[in-house]
């Protein structure tokens, strides 16, 4: 591995300070100026954009590279490190970041202070996954969780205002757990840094040291509340539903996302797979507690009638699946929840954004306010149709080979002698399929199918008020007055775009088509996510 | 010489004259449809034993030209007779598309004799049964619906015969029939019924005489010969050691099958049921291959013998009574009579035919019928009946009394029975052609009536038929019987027994139905039934699964409204605090996990 350049070096702690600093100007600059509050998120995140590029081109050229933070030497001192995986992740946090604001720029919330906490959400995030130490990840999960926190209630309502509330106790019980396991850990061996706690666990504990184990328990159920398994689940639902839509864009595609790469991270670059071999017992929870959280995500998705909640329990489910991955100790299955990983994040983020465009331009927030939706807005219904059948995992799509990679991996790990766990977690994942193509064949259903008369008398509507007598006027169709036939209505001043029926706004709307483009593209992508993940799979499976 | 006549696989021959028939005009496609069938019968006296042309099938080892004394002598035959058979329908004005598929079910029946391994076996043997339901739907009418159940009677039976030779397969690991004599001892059941319903066991055969009468005469001629004779072949191969139940199986069908022709009136309806008692006869003789030693042997002789009599005299009698039928425009022998003087060249031929199946001395047949009778006769003692002979031996004297009086019955009613009507008069004789196709058949069975050593050179084990077999003995002493005296007394018997049984026939003829008057309606309601059973269930599971599916979707859409319908009051969402709790209890459960487990 060749030297990098120091002003290589430099772009961690620039892609990590230049967010948090700019997190200020709004504040600032608001004193004098209305409205500036987009524009420097925007520059700072294109900025971002450019430096997460950059590391990205960096590490997947020349390899793994740090940066010692104030020139203190580890394991004393922070070190800031990319490499492959936190690359992948950081992109996808930078990419994600510039492509919201496409959308809070028309949906709001306004004001200074959102873009403050937008900033500020978007340092702790690129933080998470660039931090080499174990403490300073706290740090950077409670600058994430307070933001999100904050960003939950910005729209002002009661609602989100207990949905915030809650997420906030919890999230703070979470982190505490979290703390917890990292003083058990650093007791054991006095090293926070990851790379140096990797070498010192096995030489002043072991594995099976009580304090080691209990460190690993509390870390792990920390981490669960943030990524929100099942069943410490319950605050995200709500939080995603009450959110205002842009925060639930950001919000559900990044923040679990973090949490579950710092499971990846802390699991596999901390305790190593040699742990989880290991400790058979923590490995078969984990499984456990994962398949009922695929199971339970997938089925309380398919009960709700609400699309942004319907879309949140999903994401139980998904990240039940990414958390298997991470138990399963395989290298296809981890393999496979890397890149699931990255694309929930990526589904997750069209699919909340197709449903705020819809909710932007016609208000429609429920199931069965979408029917017969395609019609008046055909191309954002067909982006929300073709997001979720990659997320049902049709192929070709980036959400088949997530899913294919975990389930193959558990398979295998089950012939190599993983026992049934491994078939059992397959088996879980295909019927989660099932529940999934439930509830994304209803959204269809209703875009497309639903019972709505159409002009020509061929609806079911039409006989229903033959039967009331009235009001059926002479070419068969419906009198105007009679709304539940017809797909509901724009609002009145909803955005238009050129060239399209859809009534979105034009950014919005080009980034979702670019989403869901990427979605289904990514799907051929299969070879080079295990190119490029290759080296870190090497190294923890080594 | 040799390697070109084994280079070539028949039924490819026969296929290519198949699409040349329908090609060329209608003259010189025939001639080389008879060209084609003449190859085959060149190729099978020239062709050496041996295994040739085996080669990889559907990724099998297979043989597609398994020669040997057996096979040799079916490609022999049944080169011969469809080359009679061609020019026979050439003159019977058979339209180019049935000789096309006459050719092609020639070809998949040749492909069936010469196959050395069961995979080639029932593949050609599933496509006899495509080309000769193809044959028969050509004539349309009432062939059609016939045509439909004799291709389900097929179907079924060829795949229970397919079943056979999966688990024949399995079993033994290869198709070969070097691999494994016979077919497996636990395929045997289904090998049995599947190549039997071919054969026309009793109760299976139904098929014969529903499908057989109806078609095309150029038709049945070429149907009534090659189906069930491949059918007593294939048994061969698939039981060589043979058994007593399929002797009995024989010699039950020999006499079921007289009785019922005995009773019918459409003379191809009567010569399809006397091909169910023949092959009885064959089949008796394949039965007793082990059970008697040398003339186990001969027995299989005698059975192989008969094959192949049968197939020259029975196309011959169908051909014969399709120029009746050509002319006379009838299908039913009350309406004719006194036919002799109006076609004395159709009466002669018939006399030889008839002839021929009855075993009269100097006709192929009662060479052939002898040897079978005489290995019953050595081969006995296990039900012993009158004056010392077993069951089957009279089972077969019975059958061949009932073949003399039927026969009596057929040329009685078309040849003679008072004068010929009126409308009948003037009729043209059998045309040139169809003439000559009868010829070739009729001369072949007194030849080798005559001539009878060369018969018995043509058949496998012909040492041993040569040396045991003397079919013109005869004893001056009038209580000892030779085979002369013996089949004076059967047509005796057979005379004797018509003219004295005609009334009581013809009254039971309107009374007696076949298993036929039960079988199709069962068949029909059973299908019915089928369709409606599962329709109603398929319904059922439809009506509940929407059902279960509603009331699950109602449940989960208002869980709090059906939680209060079950009279639960509870709070099922999550608030903070017992979140908190969860979340405690969830890391208790995680510690309690690593530090125990």
């Amino acid at each position: 591995m060749s030297e990098p350049l120091p002003l290589i070096e430099l772009l961690l702690p620039l892609a990590v300070v230049v967010p948090i600093v700019a997190a200020t100007l709004p504040l600032a600059l608001g004193l004098r100026y209305d409205d500036v509050g987009w524009s420097v998120a925007a520059v700072t995140s294109v900025g971002l954009v450019g430096i997460a590029g950059a590391v990205a081109a960096e590490v997947y050229t020349a390899g793994r590279f740090a940066h010692e933070l104030g020139g203190y030497q580890p394991p004393v001192g922070i070190e800031l490190v990319a490499d492959e995986l936190s690359a992948a992740v950081l992109v996808l946090i930078a990419v994600v970041a510039a492509a919201t604001l496409a959308f809070s720029r028309v949906a709001g919330p306004r004001g200074n202070a959102f873009y403050s906490g937008y900033l500020l959400l978007t340092g702790g995030l690129s933080g998470v996954v660039l931090t080499g130490d174990l403490f300073n990840l706290f740090v950077f999960l409670e600058i994430v969780g307070l933001t999100t926190y904050a960003l939950i209630a910005a729209d002002r309502s009661g609602a989100s205002a207990y949905a915030s509330l809650k997420y906030l106790m919890l999230g703070t019980v979470g982190a505490s757990l979290y703390l917890v396991g990292v003083g058990y850990v650093f007791l054991a061996t006095g090293s926070l840094n990851m790379l140096d706690l990797q070498t010192q666990i096995v030489e002043q504990a072991s594995y099976t040291d009580p304090l080691i184990q209990a460190g690993f328990a509390f870390i792990v159920a920390g981490f669960a509340l943030k990524i929100a398994l099942f069943p410490v689940h319950t605050w995200q639902p709500d939080a995603y539903q009450r959110a205002p839509d842009s925060v639930t864009v950001f919000v559900a595609a990044l923040v679990s996302t973090a949490g579950a790469y710092a499971l990846i991270r802390v699991t596999y670059t901390v305790f190593t797979v040699d742990f989880l071999l290991a400790n058979d017992a923590i490995t078969t929870v984990l499984l456990v507690v994962t398949g009922v959280s695929i199971l339970a995500g997938s089925v309380l998705a398919a009960m709700q009638s609400d699309l942004k909640r319907m879309f949140a329990y999903s994401s139980v489910a998904q990240f039940g699946m990414i958390a298997a991955a991470v138990a399963l100790a395989n290298e296809w299955a981890l393999l496979g929840g890397i890149v699931h990983l990255l694309g929930h994040g990526l589904l997750k983020f069209g699919l909340f954004l197709a449903a705020g465009l819809l909710a932007l331009g016609y208000g429609a927030r429920r199931v069965e306010d979408l029917a017969s939706l395609a019609r008046r807005a055909p191309y954002t219904a067909g982006s929300l149709a073709v997001l979720g059948l990659a997320l049902v995992g049709i192929p070709p799509s980036i959400g088949f080979l997530g899913k294919w990679y975990i389930a193959f991996g558990a398979v295998q790990e089950s012939g190599a002698g993983g026992g049934a766990v491994g078939i059992g977690i397959a088996a879980v994942i295909f019927i989660s399929t099932l529940f999934t193509l439930a509830y994304v064949a209803r959204l269809i259903e209703q875009l497309y199918f639903a019972g709505v008369g159409l002009d020509d008398g061929h609806g079911e509507g039409v006989a229903d008020t033959d039967e009331h007598g009235g009001n059926v006027v002479a070419d068969g169709g419906q009198a105007a007055d009679h709304d539940a036939d017809d797909p509901i209505s724009p609002k009145s001043g909803a955005p238009t775009t050129l060239g399209v029926p859809d009534r979105v706004p034009t950014g919005a709307f080009v980034v979702l088509l670019l989403a869901t483009a990427t979605a289904v593209a990514l799907g051929f992508a299969g070879a080079t996510f295990a190119d490029l993940f290759d080296p870190f799979l090497s190294e923890v499976f080594a | 010489m040799n390697g070109l006549v084994t280079a070539v696989p028949p039924f490819l021959v026969l296929a290519v004259a198949a699409a040349l028939v329908l090609a060329l005009p209608r003259a010189v496609g025939h001639a080389l449809g008879a060209a084609a069938t003449a190859f085959v019968f060149v190729q099978a006296w020239l062709a050496p034993d041996g295994t040739h042309l085996a080669t990889e099938f559907l990724g099998f080892s297979v043989v597609f030209l398994n020669v040997d004394p057996f096979s040799a002598m079916m490609g022999l035959v049944i080169g011969f007779l469809a080359t009679a058979a061609v020019i026979y329908a050439y003159a019977s004005d058979a339209p180019r598309w049935l000789t096309s598929f006459a050719l092609l079910y020639v070809a998949s029946t040749v492909g069936t004799v010469y196959a050395g391994d069961w995979l080639s076996v029932i593949f050609f043997w599933e496509l006899m049964a495509v080309t000769s339901t193809l044959l028969v739907w050509q004539y349309g009418g009432e062939a059609v619906r016939a045509g439909y159940r004799y291709a389900i009677v097929h179907g079924i039976g060829g795949t229970i015969l397919l079943g056979a030779v999966v688990v024949h397969f399995v079993e033994v690991g290869s198709f070969l029939f070097t691999a494994e004599t016979g077919i497996h001892a636990t395929a045997a059941v289904l090998a049995a019924i599947g190549i039997g319903i071919n054969c026309g066991f009793i109760f299976l055969h139904t098929w014969i005489p529903d499908t057989y009468p109806r078609p095309h005469i150029a038709a049945s001629v070429f149907l009534s010969v090659f189906t069930t004779k491949t059918a007593v072949y294939v048994m061969y191969r698939a039981f060589p050691e043979g058994g007593w139940w399929l002797a009995y199986l024989g010699g039950f069908m020999a006499v079921y099958g007289v009785f019922f022709a005995l009773l019918q009136y459409d003379p191809r309806r009567l010569l399809s049921y006397h091909i169910q008692a023949q092959v009885g006869y064959m089949l008796a003789g394949i039965g007793l291959a082990t059970l008697g030693g040398e003339w186990g042997q001969f027995a299989v002789a005698g059975g192989f013998a008969h094959l192949f009599n049968n197939v020259l005299y029975k196309s011959l009698l169908f051909m014969v009574c399709g120029v009746v039928i050509y002319r006379t425009g009838s299908n039913y022998i009350k309406e004719m009579g006194g036919l002799w003087t109006v076609m004395p060249v159709a009466f002669l031929i018939y006399l030889v035919g008839a002839a021929s199946i009855t075993a009269v001395p100097g006709f192929n047949g009662y060479v052939s019928k002898g040897l079978v009778l005489d290995a019953t006769e050595q081969i006995s003692g296990n039900y012993p009946l009158l004056f010392g002979y077993d069951l089957l031996w009279w089972l077969l004297m019975i059958g061949a009394v009932g073949t003399f009086m039927s026969f009596i019955k057929l040329g009685y009613y078309i040849f003679f029975h008072g004068e010929a009507k009126p409308e009948h008069r003037g009729l043209a004789d059998a045309k040139p052609l169809q003439t000559v196709g009868m010829s070739m058949a009729a001369v072949a069975c007194v030849v080798l009536g005559v001539v009878y050593t060369a018969q018995l050179d043509l058949l496998p084990f012909a040492d041993v038929a040569n040396d045991l077999s003397n079919p013109y003995s005869y004893y001056l002493d009038p209580l000892q019987f030779g085979h002369i005296e013996k089949a004076a007394v059967l047509m005796t018997a057979g005379f004797v027994g018509f003219f004295s049984l005609k009334r009581p026939l013809g009254w039971l003829a309107h009374h007696m139905r076949d298993v036929d008057a039960v079988l199709h309606p069962a068949a029909f309601y059973a299908g019915r039934g089928a369709v409606w059973g599962v329709t109603e269930l398929w319904a059922a599971v439809d009506r509940l699964t929407m059902r279960t599916a509603g009331a699950t979707m109602r449940t989960a859409m208002n869980p709090r409204a059906a939680l209060a319908e079950a009279g639960i009051d509870a709070e099922i969402r999550t608030g903070i605090g017992r979140s908190v709790l969860i979340l405690t209890l969830a890391a208790a459960v995680a510690l309690f996990a690593l530090l125990l487990g």
